[in-house]
């Protein structure tokens, strides 16, 4: 090890080794120590004491999937973003407004995204949309027909 | 003799009498193999492994005491005692509380996913533990037997280039530990935790992901040119921020404050404490995704939130609060002895412990969000924010603008959310939200069916 650079590195390699060893370690001692008394109630799920309904493993709300995929596309920027700004300050003018373009494409979506409702955690549904409760002439025509007002 | 028994009995005499020998012990054994561990130290690939120990022992104890230190603070602000009985001021709770949790009894539940039910604990602990690998702790330092032109030590377990960003996909790998353990569990409460937890952590990823590539593009434009390139070291932006003749004003804290409140809010989100921790919300979900967990895999899961706390803290202080310097101490930046070495850790760990009070003080004052409400804090607030000051910043240092004007965007950041989240009359509750168009809906049909009767 001439080099102190080269040291610091595997000294990461290192660390994360140890930090694994000990998680390890913690883990497994407890098995010698420790009791052992299985129970057919302990094995079961606990849900406040009511006897559990069918598996978890069942499809969830799909806002957590828009969530992510908005996620990906915010965090594929910042990625693309580190390693430009290490370098923009030399890389001139072009460099800068390419990327500031990249940005404002993507602040454009944001604004969509915003405008279109798909930040609101409670969101109203389709039926509840007011653009969506145009009610047709012919209808409100036939709905008066027929005495309603 | 009697003497001696009443020392022995009293608590903290005996333990100050404990200490006195061991430390005595430790004293002369390191002074008899001097010579021997010498050139140990004094060999930066041995001295990064010894200082790595050093961490792993140094952080599983603050841990444990900040556990400790969360009850006497929640104690506190509750008007209560908080532990008090296992040692003089309950100050062996941790391990009492340690030896606990190592011979309860480890259930895993017949319904479980095991391999992934396992995994989970070890990987949320091992991310939060492994972040500190890249933290400046000391600077750069000589031993007293070491010659004066000797290449100096760094007291860092490691120095890789990218450490900003090993950091923050270290710190975002943690929400794999949530969602496999809630996924594993089988239990519908861990289940619902793990899913809020997912979509919590990756939403405030992306303001913190900003704002501190707001503060790299500042660390580039107050390091020297041609050290530049060091902006993503967290060593770097420390090194950025020493204090300078001109100006003491050198933190990043001092360009952007906001940039760094965004950072305190985004990081008490991603390490999933009150009042972000919608995940556990014992109240409506028991105990959330560690719901089916017990013993040793349970406090895993605190473990890592807590060094997760450390970790965030420290990277906090690197990149916004100066490291290891302090305003004015040139001696402290720039002396390569033992001595200041020393001396810097004990700068970091005290900033590092204020971020650590202000999570705890914060947890327990605040109460904790609706999931509606976090989720617009995050998309609707921070990452705005966050977009604003990052493109300003991209500006004022390509232009080279006063650095004035970045703090002047900072603050009329703040006031513009401000004046919106006044004007802006938000919904109280989802329901309420749904009623309200309800009724609006109703309106406009009884407009429309009067218009279309004319």
């Amino acid at each position: 090890m001439d080099r102190p650079g080269l040291a610091l590195i595997v000294g990461l390699i290192i660390f994360i080794i140890a930090g694994i060893c000990m998680a390890l370690v913690a883990l497994v001692i407890g098995k010698f120590l420790r009791t052992s008394l299985p129970h057919p109630e302990k094995d079961a799920a606990y849900e406040c004491g009511e006897p559990t309904i069918g598996n978890s493993w069942v499809q969830f709300d799909l806002r957590f999937y828009v969530v992510a995929l908005v996620f990906l596309i915010f965090d594929i920027e910042m990625a693309l973003f580190y390693p430009w700004a290490v370098v923009y300050k030399d890389a001139g003018i072009a460099g800068l407004w390419d990327m500031l373009f990249f940005f404002a494409v993507l602040v454009v979506g944001f604004a969509y995204l915003w405008k279109f409702g798909y930040l609101d955690w409670v969101r109203a549904t389709h039926g509840q949309r007011p653009s969506n409760r145009k009610i047709s002439a012919d209808d409100a025509m036939g709905r008066a027909a027929r005495g309603w007002q | 003799m009697a003497l001696i028994r009443a020392i022995i009995k009293h608590p903290i005499l005996s333990g100050l009498l404990a200490v006195t020998i061991g430390g005595i012990v430790v004293l002369t054994l390191i002074v008899a193999f001097l010579d021997q561990i010498k050139w140990v130290l004094s060999d930066q690939f041995w001295f990064s492994n010894i200082l790595s120990l050093a961490i792993f022992g140094g952080i599983m104890t603050a841990v444990a005491y900040c556990i400790l230190l969360e009850r006497k603070i929640s104690a506190w602000i509750q008007d209560r005692y908080g532990p008090n009985r296992v040692g003089p001021l309950g100050l062996l709770q941790p391990l009492a509380d340690g030896v606990k949790l190592l011979l309860k009894e480890d259930i895993t539940p017949g319904h479980v996913d095991k391999a992934l039910f396992v995994l989970a604990p070890f990987m949320m602990f091992v991310v939060a533990l492994i972040g500190f690998a890249v933290v400046p702790w000391g600077g750069t330092f000589r031993w007293p037997w070491m010659d004066a032109d000797a290449t100096p030590l760094v007291a860092q377990v490691a120095s890789i280039d990218i450490a900003v960003i090993y950091l923050l996909a270290v710190g975002s790998m943690g929400v794999y530990g949530v969602v496999l353990g809630g996924w594993a569990s089988n239990n519908k409460y861990a289940f619902y935790g793990a899913m809020r937890a997912a979509a919590q952590m990756i939403s405030y990823e992306i303001p913190l992901g900003l704002v501190v590539l707001t503060a790299v593009i500042t660390v580039g434009y107050l390091l020297p040119v041609d050290h530049a390139m060091d902006c993503l070291r967290l060593e770097g932006a420390v090194a950025a921020q020493a204090p300078h003749a001109a100006s003491w004003t050198m933190w990043v804290v001092f360009y952007h404050p906001v940039a760094a409140l965004l950072m305190f809010i985004a990081a008490l989100a991603e390490a999933n404490r009150a009042p972000f921790d919608l995940a556990e919300a014992e109240q409506e979900l028991i105990g959330g995704f560690h719901t089916e967990y017990s013993a040793m895999k349970w406090a895993m899961f605190f473990l890592g939130e807590y060094a997760h706390m450390i970790t965030s803290s420290a990277f906090m202080v690197c990149l916004f609060w100066g490291g290891y310097h302090l305003p004015y101490c040139t001696w402290l930046s720039t002396d390569e002895s033992a001595l200041a070495m020393l001396c810097r850790i004990g700068v970091i760990g005290a900033k590092i412990a204020i971020f650590i009070g202000a999570y705890m003080v914060v947890r327990w004052s605040l109460p904790r969000f609706r999931f509606d409400q976090l989720m617009r804090l995050a998309w609707k607030s921070l990452v705005p924010m966050g977009l604003v000051i990052l493109a300003a910043q991209v500006l004022i240092v390509y232009y080279g603008w006063p650095q004035w004007i970045s703090i002047v965007v900072n603050l009329g950041v703040l006031v513009l959310a401000a004046i919106a989240s006044l004007t802006n009359a938000m919904p109280i509750s989802g329901r309420q939200q749904s009623l309200l168009i309800k009724e609006k809906a109703a309106r406009e049909k009884e407009y429309e069916l009067q218009h279309a009767g004319v």
